[in-house]
């Protein structure tokens, strides 16, 4: 491991050994139209073919010896500008780009096309631009950002209607949501019907399958890199839409003469308030509702320093005596500063919070009898992250991350006749520390580096119980407490470590080909409880422990990266293999909920997944879209469960196919289509059946998991928008989206089950049981102004 | 606690108008014919019942096979025996309490059987059950018509008290005008007063959702109403949690399937003939009470 470094150091220093008078030209890259940052513009110096990409904040610096250079701005979406600069001293060089979407539906651009595909040291990263998202045809209209990027190549959920996705074969928790930089527990509003991002607020969606660079650490399967808009710095703008579920408005304005912006963002469903007129005196106390608002406001003190403020409130809500409700909640603070032309930090404090309650005298208080119960994770944390710029070849990142967590697993009250018991599970503590470094590094013209270290320290802590359980029988059963150890306030419970080395390298073969590499190690240390085939909102999150050891993945992946027709088509080909460590299962009628010592109900085993994603793009013109195909595996191994052999993860799906396709007719209308297929998921069915009591009980001889599948599921949707000449009151523009989900009504499997017929109790039969079972058509109007 | 999970679920998906079921057919693999326990007995002086059966194929819907010519016996921990005979020879093995019931409560009871040459044996505990206080019952009236019952009736619940001392189990059983709700998804368990060991309940009064669940639904005036509360083990608890569990429909949060515990071990643990089923033993505390509109509670 040392000699490694001391090489790659070397590699660093033995470009700059022959340094001579060199000078930094650095600065924002923004959107002319709302003066928004631009992440991942890219910079390129004609003269020397090197260049750069903006980060997150919009931010990029140059360096290169004295002399007189162009460079050329591009970005997908808006036109390419060039820029001469004069290098003969350091320069700070803001540039704004317009949006070039009225040239694309017009003419076809023939100048040369963004060849980001090959060039970049990414692989397994995919973008979807929230444009495209806004065309693609969506369940009741609703722009979903979960739901769009599971037609990406490598994505996929266990079904219809479930909450989250699933990345090369990991769980739904394994992916770490950020919505700027603070992480979001449960990314879905009425379980996985929508998700929780309002489009109208969202700037950037990144999802990084592998090759995941050192600063992100958390979760082992993949990062949802959400980022909010900042809001218009150029005029106050009001937008919104009107849809079937949801109604959305959005306002954003510059403040202080321009030095800040902000926005404000609210969704709120209203089926409960379209159907009360309808409902009786009983029901008129019913409550069903889920809505979420979002704001972010930042402001630019000075030169070096811009700081941002951006909240999440989301809820859900449903029940009428009975009732629960759960959200996310999180605030982050951050504030980019300049060092100096090469030196950028960025530093965020966030906070986030997912929770739930549940009670059974939601609507009128009741002290003889009720039943009250909530639950939730907190997560407070502080993350500088810095970047420094030494010159063209090298783009160094170090930081930290400290991170505090509480965990209460559910706190609950029950009352019956009066007297009352608290049924208490102790609140849990984890800290979670990382420090990391990396440098992405040009090597040759055709070679090019990116390698880092993470080293992350987790601490379980205090006040606790630390229990000890009977040892494992392999046999899937339930295992005892015995021996439970007090923990005093803040003492560790326990301790882990892990260094997480990243790695991933571009070779470029010619002008339009590559192949590319990577390999990462990640750790996790909080877990998601959740036995049932789609998480409810009502699973928990648990720490690690004595018992429970943290997750821990190695992936490799390789890839060809191919561009041809002079960049209109972008291809890629990759296949991944991941060894997965300390995976989480259950035992046989496991109780998750409420239950002090939870960790007696947990298995532990291993996984691997693996897999090939095809992928084709036309990124551009009237006609675009993308095909992805993906064939995948992904198996687990766990004590005590089949046999103590391998077998399919609920999860695995063998092929996935999507097609996008958006076709811009005109200035007015847009037609846009998904289809996708894929595999059913594994299902187990019993082989036997035996009667007790008159129930007709399922049995499975060979004690077997997930050796059937469901039949597949496949999916056609359409969408057409149309834009109106204006908005509201003759102002603004505004447009139509009519949307039709599931065009041949096809009932996909979401599971099949085996029952005995209810009115036959003599007979037993397998049901298939679909989430989506009619056409949805839906129509949806969007304004601005 | 999975059970209020369910519920709510449950409710909440109902909600959601867009899903639908059908009947498929699936090919699987049959396993090994193995023989079926079902035996649960009380401390009634009334005939107590053991059936023995095969199991067969899930998808074959021919009649259930009897188990002919075992012997069956059940032992109490005075090593006092009880035979179970086939009289009708249809697999039915019967025992008549009505001299020399098993109610020695606190004690441990054994079953027996010997069939095709191999000896199967199970363990239970005749536990204790607290007696039932009352019955009663409020003027209710649904938003919308119900599948079963009136729309418009009254809602009972009962009383009962669990006993001090963390762990005791109940079976709650309960028949409207007669009629047992026998089906698996109807099936009440407690732990303690509550749903669950982790709820805390112990030595109260049985928690609302539970009281109220004897009703099933609204009922009319001069309907009757029978409450029976079983002692049941921890073991039975279980069982009975898992038999509802697997006799649920699949939805969005469905767990995976998998194989319910027995409690009937084969003597002989090298074996590879394993039978599957539950014994159990139960003493029961009884409530019957005719509605009576006039005795109706005013709706809260």
């Amino acid at each position: 491991m040392k000699k490694k470094l001391l090489f790659l150091v070397c590699l660093f220093f033995a470009k700059n050994v022959f340094a001579q008078e060199k000078f930094t030209v650095s600065g924002y890259i923004k959107d002319s139209a709302n003066g928004e940052g631009l992440i991942g513009v890219s910079i390129y110096v004609q003269e020397i073919k090197t260049g750069t990409q903006t980060n997150p904040y919009g931010f990029y610096s140059l360096t290169l010896p004295k002399g007189t250079y162009n460079l050329v701005l591009t970005y997908v979406g808006f036109e390419k500008i060039s820029k001469q600069v004069d290098l003969t001293k350091d320069l700070k060089l803001d540039v704004e780009l317009k949006d070039d979407s009225k040239l694309l539906q017009e003419v076809v651009i023939t100048t040369k096309k963004d060849d980001d595909n090959v060039k970049s040291l990414e692989m397994s990263v995919n973008k979807v631009d929230i444009k495209t998202m806004q065309k693609m045809p969506a369940l009741l209209g609703e722009v979903d950002i979960i739901k769009s990027i599971q037609f990406l190549p490598g994505v996929t959920s266990v079904g219809e209607g479930a909450s989250g996705f699933n990345v090369r074969g990991g769980g739904i928790d394994q992916n770490l949501v950020l919505l700027d930089e603070a992480p979001v527990y449960n990314s879905s509003h009425l379980f996985g019907f929508f998700s929780i991002f309002n489009p109208d607020a969202v700037k950037d969606v990144k999802l990084i399958k592998g090759g995941i660079p050192s600063q992100y650490g958390g979760r082992v399967s993949s990062i949802l890199d959400v980022r909010m808009k900042e809001g218009n710095s150029k005029k106050p703008q009001f937008s919104g839409g009107i849809g079937s579920i949801f109604s959305r408005f959005t306002y954003e304005r510059p403040f202080l003469k321009d030095k800040g912006s902000f926005i404000v963002a609210l969704r709120r469903s209203y089926i409960d308030v379209l159907a009360k007129p309808f409902l009786n005196s009983d029901l008129k106390g019913t409550r069903f509702y889920f809505y979420d608002f979002t704001a972010k406001s930042n402001y630019r003190v000075n030169e070096k320093n811009t700081v941002f403020l951006s909240g999440y409130f989301g809820r859900d809500t449903f029940g009428a005596d009975f009732g629960f409700n759960w959200g996310n909640a999180t605030t982050s603070f951050r504030w980019n500063h300049v060092f100096n032309n090469k030196l950028f930090l960025n530093n965020t404090v966030f906070y986030s919070n997912y929770d739930y309650a549940l009670q059974s005298d939601l609507k009128k208080k009741n002290d003889q009898d009720a039943f009250r119960w909530k639950s939730n994770i907190i997560t407070y944390s502080i993350k500088p992250d810095f970047t420094y710029y030494p010159n063209t070849n090298n783009t160094i990142t170090f930081g930290g991350q400290l991170t505090y967590y509480s965990f209460n697993p559910g706190q609950a009250v029950a009352i019956s006749g009066g007297i009352e018991r608290t049924i208490g599970l102790a609140d849990k503590f984890g800290s979670e520390s990382a420090l990391y470094i990396g440098n992405e590094q040009k090597l040759t013209s055709k070679i090019s580096l990116q390698y880092g270290l993470r080293y992350s320290l987790y601490n379980y802590l205090g006040k606790g119980k630390a229990f000890e359980l009977s040892a494992s029988n392999n046999d899937g059963e339930r295992r005892r407490i015995i021996k439970t150890t007090e923990f005093g306030w803040g003492k560790s419970i326990q301790q882990y470590g892990n260094f997480e080395p990243r790695f991933s390298a571009n070779f470029g073969l010619g002008q339009d080909n590559s192949i590319k590499l990577s390999y990462n190690r990640l750790a996790q240390y909080i877990h998601l409880l959740s036995n049932t085939t789609a998480s409810s909102p009502l699973d928990v999150w648990t720490p690690s422990s004595n018992n429970i050891k943290p997750q821990l993945a190695d992936q490799f992946a390789l890839g060809y990266f191919h561009n041809f027709n002079d960049n209109l088509f972008e291809t890629s080909v990759e296949v991944y293999y991941k060894d997965l460590y300390n995976q989480i299962d259950y035992v046989r009628n496991a109780d998750l909920l409420l239950n002090p010592a939870v960790e007696a109900d947990l298995l532990t085993g291993k996984g691997r997944a693996y897999g090939a994603e095809f992928y084709l793009k036309k990124a551009k013109g009237k006609f675009n879209g993308w095909v992805s195909y993906t064939l995948a595996r992904t198996e687990r191994k766990i004590e005590g469960l089949n046999q103590n052999a391998w077998f399919p993860s609920r999860i695995d799906k063998t092929h996935n196919l999507s097609v996008v396709a958006i076709y811009d007719l005109n200035k007015r209308w847009t037609f846009s289509s998904n289809f996708s297929f894929s595999t059913g998921t594994p299902a187990s069915f019993p082989t036997n059946k035996f009667i007790w009591q008159g129930y007709a009980l399922p049995h499975n001889y060979y004690d077997t998991r997930n050796t059937y599948r469901i039949p597949a599921s496949h999916r056609l949707d359409f969408a057409a928008t149309r834009q109106t000449k204006y908005g509201f009151f003759k102002r603004g523009t505004g447009e139509w989206v009519f949307s039709v989900y599931n065009v041949y009504n096809r009932r996909n499997p979401f599971s099949v089950f085996v029952r005995q017929n209810d009115t036959d109790p003599t007979k037993t039969e397998a049901v298939r049981y679909a989430v989506f079972g009619s056409v949805i058509p839906a129509v949806t109007y969007n304004f601005k102004f | 606690m999975k059970k209020i999970h369910n519920l709510v679920i449950i409710s909440l998906l109902s909600v959601i108008i867009f899903s639908c079921t059908d009947v498929i057919d699936i090919s699987v693999k049959e396993g090994v014919s193995q023989l079926s326990v079902d035996a649960l007995l009380n401390n009634k002086a009334e005939t107590q019942t053991i059936k023995l059966t095969l199991t067969q194929g899930y998808f074959d819907n021919s009649a259930i096979k009897p188990v002919l010519g075992a012997s069956v016996f059940v032992f109490d921990q005075d090593s006092v025996s009880y035979e179970f005979k086939d009289l009708k020879k249809d697999g039915t093995y019967i025992y008549d309490a009505k001299n020399k019931p098993l109610n020695k409560i606190g004690k441990q009871y054994a079953l027996y059987v010997n069939y095709d040459g191999n000896e199967f044996v199970s363990v239970s505990k005749l536990n204790r059950v607290p007696k039932i206080d009352s019955i009663n019952y409020e003027v209710n009236k649904l938003p919308v018509k119900p599948a079963n019952g009136p729309q418009e009736g009254f809602q009972p619940q009962f009383y009962a008290k669990d006993f001090e001392g963390e762990g005791d189990c109940y079976w709650i059983k309960s028949a409207k005008n007669k009629k047992y709700f026998s089906k698996a998804t109807e099936i009440q368990v407690a732990y303690d007063a509550g749903f669950s060991p982790g709820s805390k309940t112990d030595g109260l009064l049985f928690i609302l959702p539970i009281r109220t669940s004897v009703g099933r639904e609204l009922y009319s005036d001069k309907d009757t109403l029978k409450v029976d509360v079983y002692s049941i083990t921890q073991e039975q608890f279980f069982y009975l949690q898992f038999v509802q569990q697997v006799s649920q429909d699949g939805n969005l949060f469905s767990t995976p399937l998998a194989n319910i515990p027995t409690n009937v071990v084969n003597r002989n643990l090298k074996s590879t003939k394993k039978a599957i089923g539950f014994f159990g033993i139960s003493a029961v505390s009884s409530m019957e009470t005719i509605i009576d509109k006039n005795k109706a509670k005013p709706k809260k």
